[in-house]
């Protein structure tokens, strides 16, 4: 695994504005992403989990300028991803790309399979028509489906089978990182573990770097190298895979463990979190975990946890 | 899936008129409904009247007034006549004969070459009126819902302006301005009458817009302007091809209300216009104002059978 920083992201910040009344007053903002920093590594796979509503999607989408960041940096080899015009941002599209969660709606239902694999190849002007079907034909086979499939359209075709399309579509112009949002949450549990396979093969081929977006732990112990935790847009917890899974730090990484069915945790207590996660529109002072925290101390309401280094490439946000 | 031979990637692109399984399973939906196939049958009857008829009949300007008032086939007609030599009034009883199976008007104009020279206008003025208004409400529609914001609002006041216009005495208003010819009816109709269609696509492309394989194109890197024409556009297809035939025999319809009244076009043989010269002789020639009336109704009728349909054919939701 290479060193280079493929993606470094910088205290970003993605606000939405909730307005009120006859006048449009602003009445507040929605703080879907706030002040989170990280970074992904070339070849490497980096898991992002926390529950609905956390601002893991968000943040995924203001990666690639779906939603304009309200403040912070994006690095992509070092080059700010938010000062691109439209034409650079075209250009970096090549290098980034998304697989989105539900396959059903992320496909065209007008456009064959095959000219949805192509409309990358078309967008950026690559190839002429013989050169793009040899390239979607070869896409097809390698994420496992059979040739004949580019003529057919999208209603044809299972969960696991249109995932496996969006996964060609996203291959099709070769990009560096792929950005997964819940690829396989809406996916039955036996098509989950084929189309993460179908995901690591192809990173090991493509040489890919991954932001694997999911809410499963299971699906995160399967794929990824590092692991960051996510809770009301900050960052909570943040280390290697194993680090994270023996020895986590946080007591939301530690319920979160503790919820994931597995067949070692017997005689373990489970740590049940009661309640729902706040509202971002108007975040619990202090730390934000604390009304949930099973561990909660005076302090913890009155003090935001900075996020620390515990030991080499371990970050927890916690006064514990 | 069934297995086909084909040369992989040779047809990516296809679009939808020849997408031959598409094309069976609307028309199997479509089928089912007894009342639709009518439609179509009657619909495209008189097309190939309207195309090939008038080298089959007479020439429908031929004015002959020796055969005047000429009825139907099967039918007489009480002619009365004053000789001024003699000082007689004299009634005979006229046949219809073979010669002029739909009788003669006024002035001995044969019926059946006006009503299939009449069936030429009507489809004209349908076809191209109503696809003048599609145009417009489409892209109007298509370009309010992807803009949004003040674009949005902007488009979308327009046409509620035009929307409160009555349309009917708009078009009396044009036609005594620039003069009763058929191409500034016809353009007329068009220029006025998209106001629904906009609503309509603009609905139907605001929930499109939101949905994922938009996000996923532009992930991609696609232009807004492929956006529009690859994606939106022909998903809001099926939906103006409803439009279409629902709004054709209004059209027709506004056509020959406005002969009727009077302000057609005199030098075009329309239904409207036969009509309305077969109002004043009612009493004593009433087929000349009932044939092109029937064909009016039926053609009417046949348009929104097959609109109901296709309706119900696109909508995957109705059980046909």
């Amino acid at each position: 695994m290479a060193n280079h920083d493929l993606l470094e992201i910088r205290n970003l910040k993605k606000y939405y504005s909730v307005t009120a009344g006859l006048l449009s007053k602003k009445a507040g903002d929605v703080k879907a992403v706030d002040g989170v920093s990280f970074t992904i590594k070339e070849r490497e796979i980096l898991g992002m989990v926390g529950e609905s509503g956390c601002g893991k999607s968000t943040l995924g989408r203001t990666i690639l300028r779906l939603e304009e960041p309200t403040a912070g940096e994006i690095l992509y080899k070092g080059q700010d991803i938010i000062r691109l015009d439209k034409h650079e941002l075209r250009e970096l599209r090549k290098e980034i790309q998304i697989i989105l969660q539900d396959p059903d709606a992320s496909l065209d239902p007008k456009m064959t399979v095959g000219d949805s694999i192509c409309e990358p190849l078309v967008i950026h002007n690559i190839g002429d028509e013989k050169a793009r079907a040899q390239k979607v034909a070869e896409l097809i086979q390698q994420v496992g489906l059979d040739v004949n499939c580019a003529s057919y359209h999208p209603h044809e075709f299972s969960g696991g089978q249109k995932q496996r399309i969006g996964i060609a579509r996203a291959l099709a112009i070769n990009p560096r990182l792929i950005i997964a949002d819940e690829p396989v949450s809406a996916l039955d549990v036996s098509i989950q573990a084929q189309i993460l396979n179908l995901m690591v093969d192809v990173q090991e081929e493509f040489g890919l770097a991954y932001l694997f977006i999911a809410h499963d732990l299971s699906v995160i112990r399967h794929m990824a190298h590092r692991v960051v935790v996510m809770y009301l847009g900050k960052i909570v917890e943040q280390a290697s895979k194993q680090e994270l899974f023996q020895n986590p730090l946080h007591p939301y990484t530690e319920a979160l463990l503790s919820a994931a069915p597995s067949f070692k945790s017997k005689g373990k207590q489970r740590i049940v979190l009661q309640g729902d996660v706040p509202s971002p529109l108007n975040p619990p002072p202090g730390c934000h975990f604390h009304p949930r925290c099973h561990r909660a101390m005076p302090i913890c309401c009155q003090e935001e946890p900075e996020l620390v280094e515990i030991s080499a490439g371990h970050f927890v946000a916690c006064h514990l | 899936m069934t297995k086909r031979t084909r040369i992989p990637g040779k047809e990516i692109s296809k679009p939808v008129y020849i997408n031959t399984r598409l094309v069976n399973y609307y028309w199997q939906r479509t089928s089912r409904n007894k009342l639709a196939v009518f439609g179509l049958v009657f619909i495209l009857f008189l097309i190939l009247l309207a195309l090939i008829g008038p080298s089959f009949t007479a020439d429908p300007t031929l004015v002959d007034f020796d055969e005047k008032n000429m009825p139907p086939v099967g039918f007489t007609n009480i002619k009365s006549a004053y000789h001024i030599d003699t000082n007689e009034f004299t009634t005979t009883e006229i046949r219809g004969t073979g010669k002029h199976p739909l009788g003669t008007d006024g002035k001995g104009r044969d019926m059946l070459s006006m009503l299939v020279s009449g069936a030429m206008v009507s489809l004209q003025v349908g076809l191209i009126a109503t696809g003048i208004a599609l145009i417009i409400g489409t892209i109007l529609g298509v370009l309010s819902a992807y803009a949004g914001g003040w674009v949005d609002n902007i488009l979308m006041r327009f046409t509620d302006i035009m929307m409160t216009f009555p349309f009917f005495l708009l078009l009396v208003l044009i036609v005594f301005i620039f003069g009763p010819s058929l191409a500034f009816i016809v353009l007329a109709i068009g220029l006025t009458g998209w106001t629904g269609t906009a609503r309509l696509v603009r609905s139907e492309a605001l929930s499109l817009r939101t949905r994922e394989f938009v996000t996923a194109a532009k992930a991609l890197g696609a232009t807004d302007k492929r956006v529009i024409f690859h994606h939106l556009i022909p998903n809001v297809m099926s939906l103006i091809i409803v439009i279409a035939t629902m709004s054709i025999p209004g059209v027709i319809l506004a056509e020959a209300a406005l002969s009727f009244i009077g302000l057609g076009d005199p030098t075009v043989p329309s239904w409207g216009i036969i009509l309305e010269a077969g109002q004043h002789s009612l009493d004593t020639a009433w087929w000349i104002a009932v044939e092109p009336g029937i064909m009016l109704f039926l053609t009417v009728l046949a348009f929104n059978f097959l609109g109901d349909g296709l309706r119900d054919a696109f909508d995957p939701r109705s059980s046909v």
